[in-house]
């Protein structure tokens, strides 16, 4: 890509030998990878593998123990706030205020965000509609379901149309039809240009239908990186689902049968 | 199953709930490096520490109200407002308003833990388990006894200990039902105002009107606490009444009063020691008396079953159940980031009673002290004062809205470190909040003693000069919770997690704060101009002191 608007580095993503520790315990050992302009990039790992911790560290939650993560070129931690302007952040867990409807919230999130009342209005309407949240929009956001609370979180990561997105495990929680738009957006969002996804699951189907690339994190360590087919090449895996490639390449299928069978007598 | 084993199931929730409290993970905050056990073993401690500054505060209180006690006999040549009144009249009315303020105190602390115990979900993580239900009912109820246990257990056994010491061991018996008799009714009225405020404040939905009528819904519920605050204020007024009714004997008036709750378990030390002559009580009001406090006793007692009860039945229904919503209005009205923090605190203390306390309370006790000056003469020296002294006193109180303020932030304290706002706008927020309720509590005197106080402008210098203070005072506290914040990782919770820091800072507010206010004492005697012009400048300085303290926090945010 030949401009870069977002920032000195058009690549949106850059993560460079990022160790976190937590303590004594190693959560992610000399990650490397990026996310490039145009790309939903997948992030893979079983429980515990690091995702989370590798996440957090780009939208300014855990502080990078060694390495460095940049968000088009600016640190993430030295320069977190021109970081934290760049990107639209779902967490894996429904971390909003719980005495504000979601109309307050997002109000607020466009308040921190600079947006101005016609642009932040017609966005959310947007977004409200097409996720169905019409009855829910002035409730209480402690009375809303858990999928509810993934589509406010959603709304306002997406709010001021940031050009990387970090979603932790997004679609947990979400109905089929929200699964279906979330999608549609995803895809749309990363055609625009200069823009990348940046997507952490434990689901493969749903990896394997929407990233362009995949990264598999073992216990902190970047085990493999690519397209479907190479990993599939990598793995010798034929043509495997993701599914049993990311269980061949983390070895989590050696056992596996024993652990089944093991399980019958229960 | 029996009440040993709910005694442990509610130790083991206990523990959850301290861990809950202190690190706030529900909301998002990262638990700290470290075995389990230890963070727990941490939380419990943390949470007893909180509890004990409870306590302690309470046991302060018992103490100060008997320090009164021991000087009851040279009130007699004393008047209050024309009247004279018996040592023991005198005593009565102090009780009284010991009793009044305990529960007070008591009720309002259950009401900042009651949402931290709601939204912890301990009970429905029980429920599954094959618990048999008395032993499920009493553990819940044993859990709900545990977050006031000290206080409590402070307030049962010092202020007997207190009056016995006092006014002698027959006095000391004889306050027994009245502490417990408060003790019961501010833990039945923290849940029962608790659930109220769950449903109908927190689970109010958003809007302008709604908004109003949540803001309208929590005057109410302050009221009574203020008015057990407001007897304290004006205890001159309230012994001079009751010394006017106890000389008129035997009457309507008497018979009622001594059947309102606290007064009926506070006279009764007196009646102990001196028996019914004390205050010219004949058979009816003996009769009166008695039947008021043995029903007190049993509404007391029967409040503790309700609360065991009561107390599981709260913790596993669903707090809030949406309602069918008129068509949804998607307009957004986004705001400078500083103005939004302001917005969002306050939306947020609209459906949090705790916090809305906070912000009322200064407000009404501007309106009530203003009022009192009605009393003093147009344009006397006493008026003035008394406006002064609303204030003196909003202003002081002010140095609890620090804490208070950042206890909001901690909630969703994660999704928020995400966003591009730097600290410094997060405390500019708060700190026009703060500023805020000091302007509206004093112009609310000013405007009330305009008629009586012949010194507007003198008045409104006051206000002014002490202003500064006020912010320097709030900037200070948020600046330490800040970097605090930042170092540790520490979320402030409530009270009861968080009392321990809330303290700690509020020292220094009050400091910064009352510095001021001392100068001009000290100086008033000479020229008020003067005075106040001092104070400002003592105010000013301070705000330039503490200003880069607090606006130079850089972390996460900032960096």
């Amino acid at each position: 890509m030949a401009s870069a608007p977002f920032g000195p580095d058009p690549t949106p993503l850059t993560i460079d030998a990022l160790t976190v520790m937590y303590g004594e315990h190693l959560a992610v050992d000399r990650l490397g990878f990026s996310v490039r302009a145009g790309e939903i990039y997948g992030l893979l790992g079983s429980n515990g593998a690091g995702k989370s911790s590798t996440i957090k560290s780009i939208v300014g939650l855990v502080r990078p123990t060694h390495g460095s993560v940049r968000v088009f070129g600016f640190d993430a931690v030295r320069q977190s706030l021109a970081t934290k302007e760049r990107v639209g952040y779902v967490p894996e867990t429904s971390l909003l205020y719980e005495a504000l409807t979601p109309r307050e919230f997002l109000e607020f999130v466009a308040s921190v965000r600079r947006l101005d009342a016609t642009t932040a209005s017609a966005r959310s309407k947007s977004y409200a509609e097409a996720f169905r949240l019409e009855g829910e929009f002035e409730e209480p956001i402690a009375s809303l379901s858990n999928g509810t609370r993934q589509k406010v979180l959603i709304i306002a990561a997406l709010l001021h149309q940031p050009p990387l997105l970090v979603l932790d495990e997004p679609l947990n929680s979400l109905d089929p039809r929200s699964v279906r738009i979330m999608k549609e957006v995803l895809a749309r969002y990363v055609a625009s240009s200069g823009r990348g996804v940046l997507f952490s699951t434990h689901t493969m189907e749903v990896a394997q239908q929407l990233c362009h690339r995949v990264g598999i994190l073992d216990r902190g360590v970047l085990r493999a990186e690519g397209t479907l087919a190479a990993l599939r090449e990598r793995a010798a895996a034929g043509d495997a689902s993701l599914e049993e490639v990311f269980l061949r390449l983390t070895r989590e299928d050696e056992g596996l049968d024993l652990a089944v069978r093991a399980l019958e007598g229960v | 199953m029996g009440w040993r084993d709910a005694w442990w199931i509610s130790g083991v929730a206990f523990t959850e709930l301290s861990l809950q409290a202190i690190y706030a993970f529900r909301q998002g905050n990262l638990l700290p490096a470290g075995p389990a056990r230890e963070l727990a073993a941490k939380a419990r401690r943390r949470v007893i520490q909180s509890k004990i500054v409870v306590a302690v505060v309470l046991g302060l209180l018992a103490a100060g109200a008997c320090l009164l006690l021991e000087i009851s006999a040279r009130v007699v040549g004393t008047p209050f407002f024309g009247v004279f009144v018996s040592p023991e009249v005198f005593q009565t009315c102090v009780l009284t308003a010991l009793l009044a303020v305990e529960m007070a105190f008591l009720w309002w602390t259950g009401l900042q833990v009651i949402p931290t115990y709601l939204a912890s979900g301990v009970l429905p993580v029980l429920e599954p388990l094959p618990i048999d239900d008395a032993t499920l009912g009493r553990a819940a109820g044993l859990l709900y006894l545990r977050l006031f246990d000290l206080p409590a257990a402070m307030v049962l056994i010092t202020t007997p200990l207190f009056v016995a010491w006092t006014l002698g061991l027959a006095a000391g018996l004889a306050v027994v039902p009245g502490t417990v008799a408060a003790v019961g009714f501010a833990l039945a009225l923290a849940l029962i105002t608790g659930r109220f405020f769950v449903r109908r404040v927190q689970g109010s939905r958003g809007g302008g009107g709604r908004t109003a009528l949540r803001w309208a819904y929590l005057v109410l519920w302050v009221l009574p606490a203020f008015a057990m605050f407001g007897l304290v204020v004006a205890a001159p007024g309230f012994l001079a009444i009751v010394g006017r009714t106890v000389e008129l004997g035997p009457s309507a008036a008497r018979d009622g009063l001594v059947a309102i709750f606290p007064f009926t378990f506070a006279a009764l030390p007196a009646l102990a020691n001196a028996g019914p002559g004390v205050f010219g009580l004949d058979r009816a009001g003996t009769t009166i008396l008695v039947v008021a406090a043995a029903v007190y006793v049993g509404i007391a007692a029967w409040s503790i079953l309700w609360l065991m009860v009561s107390v599981r039945r709260l913790g596993l229904a669903p707090p809030l159940v949406p309602a069918e919503a008129p068509a949804a209005r998607y307009t957004l009205a986004p705001e400078r980031p500083a103005v939004a923090v302001l917005t969002k605190d306050l939306r947020i203390a609209s459906r949090m009673p705790g916090y809305a306390f906070l912000v009322i309370f200064p407000i009404l006790d501007a309106v009530a002290i203003g009022l009192f000056t009605f009393v003093a003469g147009p344009g006397s020296t006493g008026a003035f004062d008394l406006a002064l002294a609303a204030v003196s006193t909003a202003a002081l109180l002010a140095t609890f809205f620090g804490p208070a303020f950042f206890a909001i932030e901690v909630l969703a304290y994660s999704y928020g470190r995400t966003l591009p706002l730097p600290d410094r706008f997060i405390i500019l927020g708060k700190v026009a909040l703060v500023a805020l309720i000091y302007l509206l509590a004093g112009g609310i005197v000013l405007g009330l003693t305009l008629p009586r106080v012949f010194l507007p402008g003198l008045f409104a210098a006051f206000i002014a000069a002490e202003l500064p203070a006020v912010l320097a005072a709030s900037l200070l506290e948020l600046g330490i919770l800040f970097r605090r914040a930042r170092a540790k990782g520490l979320p402030i919770v409530n009270l009861y997690s968080g009392g321990y820091y809330a303290v700690f800072v509020a020292i220094p507010g009050a400091v910064v704060a009352g510095l001021p206010l001392v100068a001009y004492r000290i100086l008033a005697a000479g020229s008020t101009s003067v005075a106040i012009a001092a104070m400002g400048l003592i105010a000013l300085a301070e705000l330039v002191a503490c200003a880069p303290f607090s606006l130079g926090v850089r972390g996460g945010r900032d960096a």
